[in-house]
C-alpha cells in the first residue's frame, strides 16, 4: 500500500510533528520554532500526498514499452562526488558564519564549484545513452575550466610549501638547499631532454615525487615553524628622546635599495665628526637644506664615523592652548642608531615654516659637536 | 520552335548584360555621389588641421621655442619627422603602384615566389640605419636636456591638487635671495640663466610643463625630479598640468615669466618686503581683521600680526588635505590666482603684457596688477563660492576619505560686504 518514497516522507513527517509538540511544550518563546516545525510537516504530509498519487512513479507490470524507456532499464550512471563536497560546503557555511569570513568565503566557493560540477555531471550524464560520449562531453566543458584552476591550485600549494620551507631554514642553508635543488632538476630535466624515449609515467612518477617532497617538507616546516628572524629593535625611536643612545643598530641593508637613494630631497652624511647635506642638482656638500612645507620629504642619513650615530631632525616646538593649560608639541624624529658605513631611511613632515621657530630648525647628531645642518621651511 | 527558343535566349542575354550596365552604372554613381558627400568634410578636417599649425594665438606651442631646452626638443622633432615624412612617401608611393599596378582584372593568378634574401636583408638594414640615425641626436638631446650641472640658482616646485607652489630657497645665485620666497601660479626667473627646478608633489602625481621653455617633468610624491629651464629673453609663457591629478586637473595651469637681471632683483626685493598693515579705519583694514579670522587657518601672509601681536602662523596642514594652500603675501605681484586659472587683471591689459615687446615686459610685469588693470569680478566669484569656479571636493559633508581634509577651498558663506572688504585687502598685497 505505501512505496518506499512515501514511508519516507511519512516518517519524517512524524518525526516533524513529534518535535514540534516536544519543542512547543518544553521551549518558552517558542512561536517561531513552532512555526517553522509545524511549517515542515505540513509540506512532508503534502510530499507524502504526491507520493501516494503518483505511486514512487512505478512502471506499471502491464505496460510493455516501459521495460525499453522506465529509467530502471538504463545503464546506472557512475558514483558522484559532488554531492559529497556539496555537503561539506553547506556543513561550512554557518561554521564560518560563526567564525569567521574567510571561512564563509571558502564554504561559498566549495558549494559554487560543487553546484556546478554537479550540474554539469547531471546533464553530461544524460546527454546520449552512450557513456564514452558522455563522459567526452563533460571533458569538453569542464575541462578548461578545471585545469588551468587545478594548476593554479597546484602552483600556490608547491610555492606556499616552497615558502615554509625557506622560512624554516638557517638563510645561508635556504640558499645552498635551493641551489642544490635546482641543480638537480636542471640535471634530470637535461637527462631527460637527451633521452628521446621517455616514458610518460616515468615522467609522471619523476614529478610526484619532487611535489610531494616539497609539499611534505611545507608541511612539516609548517608544523615546525619559521626560524627566528631577527627584529629590530627601536626603543629610542619609539620613545622619541632621539639622544645619544645606540641600542637597537638598524638594518643597514634595509636602506641600499635603488629606490633608497635616488631623488631623495637630501642626503646628510656623517664623515670625520662633521655633518653635510647632498641636495639633488646642487652641486657640492650644503650646510642648509630647503624642505617644503607640509610635504613628505625623503632623507637618507650616512653615517661614515666609526662610532654609530642617529640622526636627529629637529622641527621646533608648539604651544598649544588646551583648555587654559599651554601645551609644548615637540616636532622632533630621527633614525635610529646607524653604525659605520651604514644608511638609513628619514621621512620628515614638516608643519610650521622656520620663521615660527626663534630657534632654527636642524638635522643634528646627538653628541657630535659639528653635526648640524639647518633646515629651511619657508 | 527551336529558333523561337534560340531568339529568346539571345534576347534573356541581352536583358541580362543591359541589366548588369544599369547595375554597374548606377553603383558607380551612388559610389560617386558618396565620394563627394564626404570629400568636402574630410577636405574641411585636413584643412583645418593644416591651417592650425599657423595660428599665432598658441601660447603651448612646442614649435615656437623660446628658451634653450625647448628649442632642443624642437630642432630634435625636425630631423626624425623628416625621415618620416620620407618614409611615408615612399611606403605610399609602393602601395599606390602596387594597388594600381597589379588590381584584379580578372587575370590569372600570377606565380607565387616565396623569399628574397637580398630584399629582406636590405629591408632589415635600412630601418636599423634609420632607427641609428634617428637614435644618435635623440640620445644626444637626452643627455643635454639632463644637464643641471650649468644651472645657476634654485627654485623648489611642488604640485598639488590643483595649483603649484614655487619656493626660492636663499642663495647667492641669480643676483642673490637673502631669504626664502614662497609664491604660486607664476614661476619668475631670470631671464638667460638657467634655473634648476627641483620638482615634487604633495598629495599625487603631477607633470610641470611649459612647452616654450622645457619639455615635461612628472611630479611625484617623496621624489625630488629636476629640470633646468631658461628663457631666452623676458617675456611670459604658459603651461598646463599634464599628469591627470584629479578632478580640476584642466584648471591646474601655470605661468612662467621671465624678467631682465635687474628686474629680477627688483621682484626678488619686492617680495621681501617687510608686511605694511592698512591704514586703521579703512576698508583694508577690516578685511585685514576678517582675513585673520577666516583665512588665516590655512592662508598664510608673512609678517600678519593677530591680537597678541605675534605673527600669526597658519596651520593648512589641519585643515587641507595637500597641508598648503597658497601665500597670499604678494598676491597682487602675480596677475593670476587660484592655480593660474583666473586673471586678476582685465582682459585687454593681459592681452597687452602678453603682447608687450621683450625690452619692455620687466618693467610692465613689475608694475603688477595697476588699479587701472585691476579686474576683481572673478576674485569676487571665487570669495562668493569657490567650489562653483572650480571644481574642488570641498563639501564639508563629504570629507570622509580624507579623515576630514578639504581638497580645495570651500565656501566660507561670506557676506558681499565681508567680500567688499577682503577685496580692498588683498589688492593690497604687493
Amino acid at each position: 500500500m505505501f512505496t518506499t518514497g512515501s514511508k519516507l516522507f511519512i516518517g519524517a513527517s512524524v518525526v516533524a510533528l513529534a518535535s514540534a509538540i516536544i519543542y512547543g511544550t518544553t521551549q518558552d518563546n517558542s512561536t517561531v520554532g513552532i512555526i517553522g516545525l509545524v511549517s515542515a510537516t505540513i509540506a512532508l504530509v503534502f510530499l507524502v500526498g504526491i507520493n501516494l498519487w503518483v505511486r514512487d512513479s512505478n512502471v506499471s507490470a502491464d505496460d510493455a514499452s516501459a521495460a525499453a524507456t522506465a529509467a530502471a532499464t538504463n545503464a546506472t550512471p557512475p558514483g558522484s562526488m559532488w554531492p559529497l563536497v556539496a555537503g561539506l560546503g553547506a556543513a561550512l557555511l554557518p561554521v564560518g558564519l560563526v567564525v569567521g569570513r574567510a571561512i564563509t568565503w571558502m564554504a561559498i566557493i566549495v558549494l559554487i564549484i560543487a553546484m556546478v560540477e554537479w550540474m554539469v555531471q547531471s546533464w553530461s550524464e544524460r546527454a546520449s545513452g552512450d557513456a564514452a560520449y558522455n563522459t567526452m562531453v563533460r571533458r569538453r566543458i569542464m575541462h578548461p575550466l578545471e585545469l588551468p584552476v587545478l594548476g593554479a591550485i597546484g602552483l600556490g600549494v608547491i610555492i606556499f610549501s616552497f615558502s615554509r620551507i625557506m622560512l624554516r631554514l638557517p638563510a645561508v642553508a635556504g640558499a645552498i638547499a635551493f641551489g642544490a635543488v635546482a641543480s638537480i632538476v636542471l640535471l634530470f630535466g637535461a637527462l631527460l631532454a637527451a633521452k628521446r624515449n621517455v616514458g610518460r609515467s616515468l615522467v609522471a612518477t619523476l614529478c610526484t615525487i619532487g611535489a610531494v617532497g616539497i609539499i611534505g617538507a611545507g608541511v612539516t616546516s609548517a608544523v615546525a615553524g619559521s626560524r627566528e628572524i631577527v627584529k629590530h629593535e627601536v626603543p629610542s625611536f619609539e620613545e622619541n628622546t632621539c639622544g645619544t643612545e645606540t641600542a637597537g643598530e638598524a638594518d643597514t641593508k634595509a636602506s641600499r635599495a635603488v629606490a633608497a637613494k635616488s631623488n631623495l630631497a637630501a642626503t646628510i652624511v656623517l664623515s670625520g665628526g662633521k655633518l653635510h647635506a647632498e641636495v639633488i642638482g646642487v652641486i657640492g656638500a650644503q650646510d642648509t637644506v630647503t624642505l617644503a612645507r607640509s610635504k613628505y620629504s625623503y632623507i637618507r642619513f650616512e653615517n661614515l664615523d666609526a662610532e654609530p650615530h642617529r640622526l636627529v631632525a629637529d622641527f621646533g616646538t608648539e604651544t598649544v592652548d588646551v583648555n587654559g593649560t599651554a601645551v609644548e608639541t615637540s616636532f622632533k624624529t630621527c633614525t635610529q642608531a646607524v653604525g659605520e658605513g651604514g644608511a638609513q631611511f628619514l621621512v620628515v613632515r614638516p608643519v610650521l615654516p622656520s620663521s615660527s621657530s626663534e630657534t632654527p630648525f636642524t638635522f643634528n647628531v646627538p653628541g657630535v659637536e659639528g653635526g648640524i645642518v639647518t633646515i629651511v621651511v619657508p | 520552335m527551336s529558333h523561337s527558343f534560340a531568339t529568346k535566349r539571345v534576347q534573356s542575354n541581352m536583358t541580362t548584360v543591359q541589366n548588369v550596365q544599369n547595375q554597374s552604372g548606377d553603383s558607380m554613381t551612388f559610389n560617386s555621389t558618396r565620394h563627394r558627400r564626404w570629400a568636402l568634410p574630410v577636405a574641411a578636417v585636413a584643412a583645418f588641421t593644416v591651417l592650425s599649425s599657423c595660428a599665432k594665438d598658441a601660447p603651448q606651442d612646442t614649435w615656437q621655442p623660446a628658451g634653450e631646452n625647448s628649442r632642443r626638443i624642437a630642432d630634435l622633432q625636425v630631423w626624425p619627422f623628416g625621415i618620416a615624412g620620407i618614409v611615408l612617401l615612399i611606403v605610399a608611393a609602393a602601395v599606390g603602384y602596387s594597388v594600381f599596378k597589379f588590381r584584379d582584372r580578372g587575370q590569372a593568378m600570377p606565380k607565387q615566389s616565396h623569399g628574397k634574401p637580398a630584399l629582406e636583408i636590405a629591408l632589415t638594414i635600412l630601418p636599423a640605419l634609420i632607427l641609428i640615425g634617428i637614435g644618435i641626436p635623440t640620445v644626444s638631446t637626452l643627455f643635454q636636456l639632463a644637464k643641471t650641472s650649468d644651472t645657476e640658482c634654485v627654485v623648489n616646485v611642488t604640485g598639488q591638487q590643483w595649483w603649484w607652489e614655487y619656493d626660492y630657497p636663499a642663495q647667492a645665485g641669480c643676483g642673490g635671495i637673502e631669504k626664502p620666497i614662497v609664491t604660486s601660479g607664476q614661476l619668475v626667473i631670470p631671464a638667460g640663466q638657467h634655473v634648476l627646478l627641483r620638482i615634487s608633489s604633495r598629495d599625487v602625481i603631477h607633470s610641470y610643463w611649459i612647452p616654450k621653455l622645457n619639455g615635461k617633468r612628472d611630479a611625484v610624491p617623496g621624489r625630488v625630479q629636476t629640470l633646468r629651464m631658461q628663457a631666452d629673453q623676458p617675456g611670459i609663457y604658459s603651461g598646463q598640468c599634464t599628469e591627470f591629478c584629479g578632478l580640476s586637473h584642466a584648471y591646474m595651469r601655470m605661468e612662467a615669466v621671465s624678467l631682465d637681471a635687474a628686474g629680477f632683483k627688483t621682484w626678488v626685493a619686492n617680495q621681501l618686503e617687510p608686511y605694511a598693515a592698512p591704514a586703521a579705519g579703512t576698508k583694508s583694514s577690516e578685511g585685514e581683521a576678517l582675513f585673520i579670522t577666516n583665512c588665516t587657518r590655512c592662508h598664510q601672509v608673512n609678517g600678519i600680526l593677530g591680537s597678541d601681536g605675534k605673527e600669526v602662523i597658519a596651520r593648512p596642514d589641519k585643515y587641507v588635505y595637500a597641508g598648503v594652500v597658497p601665500n597670499l603675501t604678494n598676491l597682487m605681484t602675480r596677475t593670476t590666482f587660484a592655480g593660474a586659472a583666473f586673471d586678476l587683471q582685465t582682459a585687454a591689459c593681459k592681452t597687452k603684457l602678453w603682447n608687450t615687446p621683450p625690452d619692455q615686459f620687466t618693467a610692465a610685469y613689475l608694475e603688477g596688477v595697476t588699479p587701472q588693470c585691476l579686474d576683481t569680478v572673478q576674485l569676487r566669484e571665487w570669495l562668493r563660492n569657490p567650489p562653483a569656479k572650480k571644481p574642488m571636493y570641498a563639501d564639508p559633508t563629504k570629507l570622509a576619505t580624507t579623515g576630514g581634509k578639504y581638497r580645495g577651498m570651500p565656501n566660507l558663506g561670506l557676506t558681499e560686504d565681508q567680500i567688499d572688504k577682503l577685496v580692498a585687502y588683498l589688492t593690497e598685497r604687493k
